[in-house]
């Protein structure tokens, strides 16, 4: 039985008007379609100031020095290439349930991978749990979608999250600054927060989107249950019943609210999507008003 | 208070079956889960609160409760639980309400039928609310027009249904008809007759438990019992009639008698009947057409079913027969005979083949073209359907067929003829007489009848033996039987119907007026059948025809009196209450909404959280 592929073609025809966004400047290569506040070559101009010695004769502005008989320099806004890094969390809390949540961070993935593409931005997936897993660099065009979805379709969801270890991967990896897309359901024993707060610190920008399953948040049992964390396999008998669950539902939503307080608090951007939500309303909807795309 | 369909050892052991498994359901639905989660991190949280609450093993013992308690209440309900005494059982009875014909009249202006329907309904409305009643209409025929039946409704509608029939009652049949239906339902109702008690035969046995109900009042009536009209043996163009008016009152009554026929009075008589006695009165009517007599009984009483009564006379049937010889004054004393014929003398020259008549005589004669009609051939030259076997000459005479209706009564001696022509008869062909020289008279069945004569009776000896007009008639009746019927017409009453015949041999029809066959009793000399419904009733039998027409109501003669010990008006119903009060009903009601408030209020919402069906409540951007 042929497989279903993650995402069709109409939804595909219907990203291609959409651009990955971010708000930070970054140093890049130049040609790129989002602004910086850097100055160089481009085409948007962007200030004048007095010419010093060295610099480019040919940006000096001849009316200006005409009429004022000084030499002033036109300085033009540059647009960059920056890198986007997406990176997804293929830990074993994302394949619990009936593995909806991983199935929906990979065509989430997918869906924010084609966009860049058709905006020749260089987007590198990089697969995480317990450490970074090898990545795959796509950029030159919508062509270079089919390698990308191949490897998605390849991931599988299994080991421990472990944050702190793969902020010490990623940076020594990723030294160039640029937009940093976390797809995951942020549940790690050991905490998130802080190895965010870092990869923050170092200059990327971040834009976590957080995943749950409805059960995630809002649990339909009741009664004597036996719980085991997937993927540390710790045990846990808990009585469970209505008020329990409104103190879980709770406590669920101020973990959420501290992650998206983070992405915040650091010029970054955050989305929180129930796997209820469709995905071609996850991006159109959630993101674009979370400001990921436009 | 006790159980109908159910014992009470029963009763528990469902009970505790049911609630044996609905406590391993309901301790099976809430067993510990063992689950996978994304991280415990959350459950710490929330378990806090729960793991100091006091560990039970029944978590929602209300839930429990409340099933149980809904299903036992429902088993009650199956169980039938009633609220009484258990040895009072509902009992069966039968109504017999009567709708006889006499149930018409009305005396003071109201119809028995009326009165006899308000004491019904008033019984019915009565009865205990437990208590099962059987409806049964009588009349000549008992007829259940309910089951045994609870519903007051259903049984008021069947009571307001019914009306007077045309026939008498027959209480006897009818309490025999209550008294086996109440037994098998184990005979512990009563037997109720509603009505005047005017039925046909007393009942030869007392019936126990029956109550008795009159309806109405004394009814004064005397009308037509009955009309007879029969053609005079002397002249057949006269009706004889003969009228019965009979008194079915308690006192002496004069009344006026008066017959019309066709609108026109043809006499009136003033007749005086006692009480309970019946009048004959005779009147004469001449006439050849047909047309309808009535006749009439003023002036008007309590019952005016049998004030008049009208019977259609039929017409007088002439036989036109076609005489075709050269010597009609030969042939005359023959077919001028009889009332019946109408002949018309005409010439050989003068055949016609469609000739308009019922029978064609030829004499002598062979038309080239043979007559569509059943004809007579006398001596025909030749070209006849039945051909010679030999030369005419003298013949004696030997033999006549006395066993077929065609030679009936014929008889003659050493009658020699001087000139006959022996016939072939042919398969199937009736040989009327023989002689010594063969058949000389033959019949041949079949459309048209044809018989043919090998020699001329009026041109031999026989001319002057009784044996010729005989052989005439023998076959112009043969040949036309209807013309030569005899016809009595009666105006009676529906019901039982007897009818005297002459012979008690012979085929007898007995036919509605549609002419579908009825069945009937033979009797020697008589014929019985019953007819339920006016209507007309015709019964041949040999050559006579009686026109039966039922259109007198059956008016019964004798008074039933109840015997002594027999419950005489509308019971008080205060000693008769149901014994019980049925739980059944309100113990459903309950157990239904015990069931109801426990799924409302852990059914449902644990229905709500099934993971199945999670409801999309997407969070959306934070």
């Amino acid at each position: 039985m042929a497989r279903e592929p993650l995402i069709d073609r109409s939804f595909l025809e219907k990203l291609e008007r959409l651009a990955m966004r971010w708000q930070a400047s970054f140093r890049g290569r130049i040609g790129g379609h989002n602004l910086s506040k850097f100055s160089g070559p481009g085409q948007e101009f962007l200030d004048h100031r007095h010419f010093h010695e060295g610099d480019d004769v040919r940006a000096v502005n001849w009316r200006a020095y005409l009429r004022f008989e000084k030499l002033f320099l036109k300085i033009f806004r540059v647009e960059p290439h920056i890198p986007i890094r997406l990176m997804v969390d293929t830990s074993a809390s994302m394949g619990t349930g009936d593995g909806a949540k991983f199935e929906y961070a990979r065509k989430l993935a997918a869906a924010l991978c084609y966009v860049g593409l058709v905006n020749l931005d260089s987007i590198t997936l990089q697969p995480f749990a317990g450490s970074l897993a090898d990545p795959l660099a796509c950029a030159g065009g919508r062509h270079k979608f089919a390698p990308a979805v191949e490897f998605l379709e390849k991931l599988e969801a299994r080991g421990k999250t472990d944050y702190l270890g793969i902020v010490r991967q990623f940076i020594p990896r990723y030294s160039q600054r640029g937009l940093l897309i976390v797809v995951s359901d942020f549940l790690d024993d050991g905490g998130c927060e802080d190895p965010l707060q870092y990869l923050a610190d170092f200059g990327h920008e971040l834009m976590l989107v957080q995943l749950w399953a409805e059960e995630d948040r809002t649990p339909p049992w009741e009664g004597d249950l036996e719980l085991a964390d997937s993927e540390t396999g710790a045990r846990l008998r808990v009585e469970f019943d209505s008020r329990a669950r409104e103190s879980y539902t709770a406590a669920f939503d101020e973990y959420s609210r501290r992650i998206r307080r983070l992405a915040l608090r650091n010029g970054g951007r955050y989305a929180g999507l129930s796997t209820a939500v469709p995905i071609e309303e996850a991006i159109f909807g959630t993101l674009a008003r979370a400001g990921a795309v436009e | 208070m006790f159980l109908v369909n159910l014992t009470l050892a029963q009763l528990l052991a469902i009970l505790g079956t049911v609630s044996l498994g609905v406590v391993a359901l309901y301790l099976w639905d809430r067993s510990r889960r063992r689950l996978t989660v994304p991280t415990l991190r959350f459950w710490t949280v929330s378990a806090m609160a729960a793991e100091v609450k006091r560990r039970k093993r029944i978590q929602q013992p209300w839930s429990l409760l409340l099933q149980l308690l809904g299903l036992a209440l429902l088993l009650l309900a199956v169980a039938q639980l009633r609220l009484g005494t258990p040895g009072f059982s509902a009992r069966d009875h039968v109504l017999l309400l009567d709708t006889s014909a006499w149930m018409a009249a009305r005396p003071n202006g109201r119809a028995l039928m009326e009165a006899a329907r308000d004491s019904a309904l008033k019984y019915v409305r009565g009865m205990p609310s437990g208590d099962r009643l059987m409806l049964v209409r009588a009349d000549a025929l008992a007829t259940p027009a309910t089951s045994f039946e609870s519903n007051r409704k259903v049984l008021e509608d069947a009571i307001n249904a019914s009306e007077p029939g045309a026939t008498a009652l027959d209480l006897e049949q009818a309490m025999d008809f209550a008294v086996r239906a109440r037994a098998r339902q184990g005979g512990t109702g009563e037997i109720i007759y509603i009505g005047p008690g005017r039925t046909r035969r007393q009942p030869a046995r007392a019936v126990p438990g029956l109550r008795v109900i009159p309806a109405g009042a004394a009814v004064s009536n005397c009308g037509i019992r009955s009309i007879g009209m029969r053609r005079s043996a002397s002249d057949a163009d006269v009706w004889e009639i003969l009228v019965a008016v009979e008194n079915y009152g308690t006192s002496r009554r004069v009344a006026d008698l008066s017959l019309a026929f066709g609108g026109s009075p043809i006499g009136s008589r003033r007749v005086s009947v006692d009480a309970g006695k019946t009048v004959t009165e005779a009147f004469r009517l001449r006439t050849r057409g047909g047309g309808r007599l009535e006749a009439k009984v003023e002036p008007g009483d309590d019952f005016e079913g049998n004030h008049s009564a009208a019977i259609e006379v039929p017409a007088r049937p002439v036989l036109r027969v076609a005489v075709y010889t050269e010597q009609p004054d030969l042939l005359r004393p023959v077919f001028a005979a009889g009332p019946e014929l109408d002949p018309l003398f005409r010439t050989p020259a003068e055949y016609s083949a469609t000739a308009d008549a019922d029978i064609v005589v030829l004499d002598r004669f062979s038309p080239a073209v043979r007559p569509q009609r059943p004809a007579i051939w006398i001596e025909p030259p030749g070209g006849a359907p039945v051909y010679p076997s030999g030369p005419a000459g003298a013949a004696a005479l030997t033999r006549w067929r006395t066993d077929h209706p065609l030679g009936a009564g014929l008889r003659t001696r050493d009658l020699r003829l001087a000139s006959a022509q022996p016939l072939q008869p042919a398969d199937g062909d009736i040989v009327i007489a023989e002689s010594d020289r063969g058949p000389l008279a033959v019949a041949r069945e079949g459309e048209p009848k044809t018989v043919v004569l090998g020699f001329d009776p009026m041109r031999s000896r026989m001319r002057f033996d009784l044996a010729t007009p005989l052989l005439f008639a023998n076959i112009l009746r043969w040949m036309h039987p209807d013309a030569f019927r005899r016809w009595e017409l009666n105006a009676s009453s529906v019901g039982d119907v007897t009818i005297e015949t002459e012979s008690e041999t012979g085929d007898v029809r007995v036919a509605d007026a549609s002419g579908r066959p009825l069945p009937f009793t033979r009797q020697p000399r008589s014929i019985r059948f019953f007819v339920g419904s006016p209507g007309t009733v015709r019964v041949t039998t040999g050559d006579s025809e009686t026109v039966q027409s039922l259109v007198l109501p059956e008016l019964a003669e004798t008074v039933w009196k109840p015997p002594k010990g027999v419950r005489i008006g509308l019971p008080g119903f205060t000693d008769s209450g149901s014994g019980f009060v049925e739980l059944w009903p309100w113990l459903a009601l309950a157990g239904l909404l015990a069931l109801v408030l426990e799924w409302m209020l852990y059914g449902r919402p644990r229905e709500a959280r099934r993971p199945v069906q999670v409801r999309a409540a997407a969070r959306g951007t934070r």
